[in-house]
């Protein structure tokens, strides 16, 4: 129910699995195809971004439980590394982990893996949690 | 030749950007704006524009200014990529919000590239900005 209440439109579009999702951790895939490619045939760093706002994304809605539902977080700030780069066939996969939650700010950082070995990218992401009482 | 199918003919896409229906609106030496008009699957859970949206426009569009400056074919010998991003995302944009994207090169060097992006809402809100950093790649020995 959770996983449904917070699938993303976006990430469903491009082809990204939630493949695990507890409180405070995500972990998402994708199989790079040629239509998530920039003009040199290799991944977008778009692709990346995308799946490391969603991993972390979920992974603070986990943590959040209901109060998540009431009062969405947004992302505020992400700062990501590209170390190296994916082609179509290798297999992503991106783990987010909250570091910090405070009540109005959170804090998160991101890993992205090819083929479940090289770390080809990481991010730092930061959001804002809306408090309605306030 | 004028309008977007012109633009696009002549100025290399990403497939991934075509994917998620990103426009080149502009490009000449040094500056690139690209658009996307929002629709549902572009959304979150919370219904407004996922990240990830915004930051691939703002990587293609620099990208795209990156090679403008430095020539198509001399890109496509030696190829830049994205070695850094860094996005502040202002406010929320929804479904049927339009946004546009520009990006222009702060300097380029000949091993590495810096430039920054902007995004604003139809309505002039700023909605995002960027700053990345490309490594050219060494094209001669290839």
């Amino acid at each position: 129910m959770t996983e449904e209440r917070r699938r993303s439109p976006f990430s469903a579009f491009i082809g990204t699995e939630m493949e695990e999702l507890r409180e405070g951790y995500a972990r998402v895939g994708l199989t790079l195809e040629p239509r998530h490619t920039n003009p040199n045939g290799v991944m977008h760093g778009g692709v990346i971004t995308t799946m490391m706002d969603s991993a972390l994304g979920a992974a603070l809605g986990a943590l959040r439980g209901e109060a998540a539902r009431r009062d969405p977080h947004a992302t505020v700030e992400m700062n990501a590394s590209f170390l190296s780069g994916a082609r179509p066939g290798d297999r992503i996969v991106v783990e987010g982990r909250v570091i910090r939650m405070g009540k109005t700010i959170a804090f998160g950082e991101a890993e992205a893996r090819r083929n479940g070995d090289r770390l080809i990218a990481k991010g730092r992401l930061t959001f804002a949690i809306r408090n309605r009482d306030e | 030749m004028t309008g977007p199918e012109a633009l696009a003919a002549e100025h290399p896409a990403s497939p991934f950007v075509e994917l998620i229906g990103g426009r080149l609106e502009e490009w000449r030496e040094g500056y690139v704006r690209m658009s996307l008009t929002l629709e549902e699957h572009h959304t979150n859970p919370n219904g407004v524009m996922h990240g990830g949206v915004v930051t691939t426009l703002m990587d293609e569009a620099l990208g795209g200014v990156i090679a403008s400056v430095r020539g198509l074919e001399t890109m496509f010998a030696a190829p830049h990529a994205t070695v850094e991003m860094n996005a502040s995302f202002l406010a929320a944009v929804r479904p049927g919000d339009r946004i546009v994207v520009e990006a222009r090169v702060l300097r380029l060097g000949r091993r590495v590239a810096f430039g920054e992006a902007e995004a604003r809402r139809d309505d002039g809100e700023m909605v995002a900005k960027g700053r990345m950093t490309f490594v050219i790649m060494d094209g001669g020995a290839a």
